[in-house]
């Protein structure tokens, strides 16, 4: 067939290009099935702390951010393995399959690499074949690794398998997903960004699916992830769920064919609009500059924020419901340690959640100073008369900015439809104000992350190893028992529990300091380093 | 000879914008051709067309007689392509970029890969990140100039290369006119055109002036300079006469359209002449005669 020719040169350069990335990915994701499946033993070694980590996962807000789980009247490792972190695994394999699919297709054809590589003897559809054998190929083998790594866990052999499957067929329909997305969009950025979307619809389609019923409802089947669940992996191996998979990556396969066929080459099938020929009056400083260009993203983790804000805020009711007639210790601890204070501490713990996206979100804003200096355009911000602190200092403040602005949106939306439904409009204010209070200490780990930059771009990262620090000592702490002073170091355990707890003001004035500290070291210690540049 | 590019009344359209409409263009075998136009004349759209990137919206281009847009795969056998703008993957070294570029097309790198790595003094193992634009464009040109195949398209080829570097560009091309191969240059720098090329093929909207350098150039005016002893004024009236001006005492500057030379000539004569230059068009003047598509230089 003509259309492919130059298949294998095009699937050899992938791989060349990929040596390192592609490795690091499977590893890294093979190596957290591997750990969470042997962590779980270690951190609850009974099955009354099971019983504890299931209560919790079996309330409404628990489901969301889980899933259905099976078999847990008497939960094993496995089994709460299987209910409670599987998703977060399957989650990283999907974002693995975009990135692969947005970075061999929209990217290179966004650099013009596709152009030469056209021009030369190479079918019209090569490039895009070569892509999916590429993501078909990287998924199948991260579902072995998973298997693999999962086995010595001792969970079973075949349930390990299914599971490492069930890994593989999300990360082939999502990088299908990726395949149709980067046909659309001119740009890699919003082919990426749509296919994230699918995912994050995938996410909240299946977490409200799962609460309306035990075990799923009708919506929960419109979600690849809850297939990937709907193994009922460990308690009931169930195969077949992965079929839907299949044919639905199949589909969308041709789906994103068919659409490749239709358009010209660098074109997407969502036109570019035309916009303004002049800049508008303001766009003068560096900080107008950098807001501008990251304004689009501002508003789509806002819009998503407040979405899945309503969502939390919306099941406020049923947590009394479905807590109410639990006694365990363990649950109680998680959400705040008083039985009488369940809907606060639900409400405290969502808030927490929220808070853990935007600073995900800050972190990405970030990200920007790296990009812009790579690609050259700090350079010319630089060149001209603008200080190197002034140019750092704009995209602080913007990053800061989008997540002061992410926080209010989590905090409008969940407090909005908690106060509906409870009929107390005091969960708004306490929702609020217990979701801004997060935002001196995400300014804490912006710090890091522009002290990081100003050493040296790639160490902008370290911001990342804070950032899962936080998430693990927050989301798990309580249950590893971790000595007070590793406790602290993260910035968001001085942030109190709003509404269980009250804030007092000197940890925000402390956090707000140590901010501006690092922040001041950042603009010192970047004007003396050289520029990457070329 | 045969036509090796064939174009006619081409359109594209993206959108409600119209990029060609109703180009003409022929390349024979053997030429070194030009494409010259300002920048959004649809230079990199035709060449697009020509590759089966871009499908025309309607009238046909014939490449090395096939259809450009069915035949993509079993044509790019027989051309290389370098763009106006030069991305490579960053990962990979000068030379990994130069055998992955061969090993696209079947028939792969020849013995000259070497050579004009040493002529073009590229450092093929530094990774294409550390690249300057000069030495991504060296990269994509030894791939390409290092193929053996009928047809070149080249799209702004020296752009970036310094001096030195484009005499070694210019005495491959001559090299490659030689063994008889097919050059489709699109530029704008006219000094590179002039030494370089056989023929012409200027666009500008929908006007497009196309021929060999020498025909061109016998369609133009040449540019005068004369001394004289008497009052030159009249001279302003005669036919075929343009953009007259009086320099100082004496001396005037005009332009000719040159099958009116015999004629003014003869009343220069009569004027006293004292002194004249004539000097034949540079395709600087060619190219913006033909870029001013308002009547001044009618």
């Amino acid at each position: 067939m003509s259309g492919c020719t130059g298949l294998w040169p095009l699937l050899r350069l992938a791989l060349r290009r990929d040596r390192i990335r592609l490795p690091v990915w499977l590893l890294a994701l093979a190596f957290m099935t591997f750990y969470f499946a042997n962590a779980i033993q270690i951190g609850y070694p009974d099955e009354a702390d099971l019983e504890a980590i299931v209560g919790f996962m079996n309330s409404p807000a628990g489901t969301v951010m889980s899933g259905p789980g099976y078999g847990w009247d008497h939960p094993t490792h496995a089994t709460t393995f299987a209910g409670a972190y599987a998703l977060y695994l399957h989650l990283g394999a999907a974002f693995m399959a975009i990135l692969l699919v947005s970075r061999h297709t929209r990217a290179e054809e966004e650099a013009g690499r596709l152009e030469l590589v056209r021009a030369a003897e190479v079918g019209r559809h090569a490039p895009l074949v070569a892509t999916g054998i590429l993501s078909v190929g990287a998924s199948v083998i991260l579902g072995v690794l998973s298997a693999l790594f999962l086995i010595p866990a001792g969970y079973g052999a075949v349930g390990s398998w299914l599971f490492g499957m069930s890994m593989a067929m999300v990360a082939v329909v999502f990088g299908a997903i990726a395949l149709v997305t980067a046909q659309l969009s001119e740009h890699a950025r919003s082919a990426t960004g749509l296919a994230s979307l699918a995912i994050g619809l995938a996410v909240a389609i299946r977490g409200t699916g799962d609460v309306l019923e035990p075990h799923g409802s009708w919506l929960s089947w419109l979600s690849p992830l809850a297939w990937a669940q709907q193994t009922r992996v460990f308690y009931d191996d169930r195969w077949w769920p992965l079929l839907l998979g299949i044919v639905l990556a199949g589909g969308v396969f041709a789906l994103a064919s068919r659409l490749h066929a239709r358009r010209d080459l660098g074109a997407g099938l969502l036109a570019t609009g035309v916009g303004s020929t002049r800049a508008p009056r303001h766009l003068r400083t560096p900080f107008a500059l950098a807001f501008r260009l990251e304004r689009g993203a501002i508003l789509g983790w806002s819009g998503a924020l407040f979405v899945l804000g309503a969502l939390y805020g919306g099941l406020t009711n049923s947590v009394q419901s479905s807590l109410g007639d639990l006694d365990n210790d363990l649950v109680i601890d998680a959400l705040g340690g008083d039985p009488t204070q369940m809907v606060n501490g639900y409400l405290a713990t969502c808030v927490l959640f929220n808070a853990y996206v935007v600073l995900c979100y800050a972190v990405v804003a970030a990200h920007r100073l790296v990009i812009e200096e790579r690609d050259g355009r700090a350079e010319v911000a630089l060149a001209a008369t603008v200080s190197r602190p002034r140019w750092l200092l704009a995209s602080f403040a913007t990053a800061l900015l989008g997540a002061l602005v992410a926080l209010a949106a989590a905090g409008i939306g969940m407090g909005t439809t908690a106060a509906l439904v409870t009929g107390q409009a005091g969960h708004f204010r306490d929702v609020l104000s217990g979701t801004l209070y997060y935002l001196p200490a995400i300014a804490v780990l912006l710090g890091v992350a522009v002290v990081g930059f100003a050493l040296r771009p790639a160490w902008l990262n370290l911001a990342w190893i804070a950032v899962v620090f936080a998430m693990v000592t927050g989301y798990l702490g309580f249950a590893l028992d971790l000595p007070d002073p590793v406790m602290d170091l993260s910035p968001l355990s001085h942030i109190a529990q709003v509404p269980l707890e009250t804030q007092e003001p000197l940890p925000l004035v402390m956090l707000t300091a140590i901010a501006a500290a690092l922040l001041a070291i950042a603009l010192v210690r970047f004007r003396s380093r050289d520029l990457t540049t070329g | 000879m045969s036509a090796i590019i064939q174009i006619n009344q081409l359109v594209k359209d993206f959108g409600p914008v119209r990029a060609l409409d109703g180009l003409d263009m022929t390349v024979q075998s053997g030429e070194v051709a030009a494409f010259l136009g300002p920048n959004g004349a649809g230079k990199s759209t035709t060449i697009r067309v020509l590759l089966g990137l871009l499908k025309a919206d309607s009238g046909s281009a014939a490449l090395l007689g096939g259809d450009p847009w069915r035949d993509a795969v079993a044509l790019h056998r027989r051309l290389v392509y370098v763009p106006g703008e030069v991305t490579l993957w960053p990962q990979l070294t000068g030379g990994e970029a130069i055998d992955v570029l061969h090993r696209l097309r079947s028939n792969a790198s020849g013995p000259r890969r070497g050579e004009l790595i040493e002529r073009f003094e590229l450092d093929p193992s530094k990774k294409c990140r550390t690249y300057s634009k000069g030495n991504r464009q060296k990269v994509a040109l030894i791939a390409a100039l290092s193929s053996d195949v009928e047809l070149y398209v080249l799209e702004e080829p020296t752009s970036g290369l310094d001096p030195l570097m484009e005499v070694v560009f210019t005495d491959r091309v001559r090299e490659l006119r030689d063994e008889g191969r097919t050059v489709l240059l699109s530029s704008h720098i006219l000094a590179e055109v002039e030494k370089l090329c056989d023929t012409v093929t200027i666009r500008n909207g929908q006007t497009v002036q196309a021929g060999r350098l020498e025909e061109l150039r016998h369609l133009t005016r040449s540019h005068v300079v004369a001394t004289v002893r008497q009052d030159p004024t009249g001279l302003a009236r005669i036919e075929g006469v343009h953009d007259f001006e009086v320099l100082e005492e004496g001396e005037i500057s005009f332009t000719l359209d040159r099958d009116r030379t015999s004629d003014v000539m003869k009343a220069l004569a009569a004027l006293d002449l004292l002194g004249v230059t004539s000097n034949p068009p540079s395709l600087e003047e060619l190219f913006l005669r033909q870029y001013t598509s308002d009547g001044t230089s009618r």
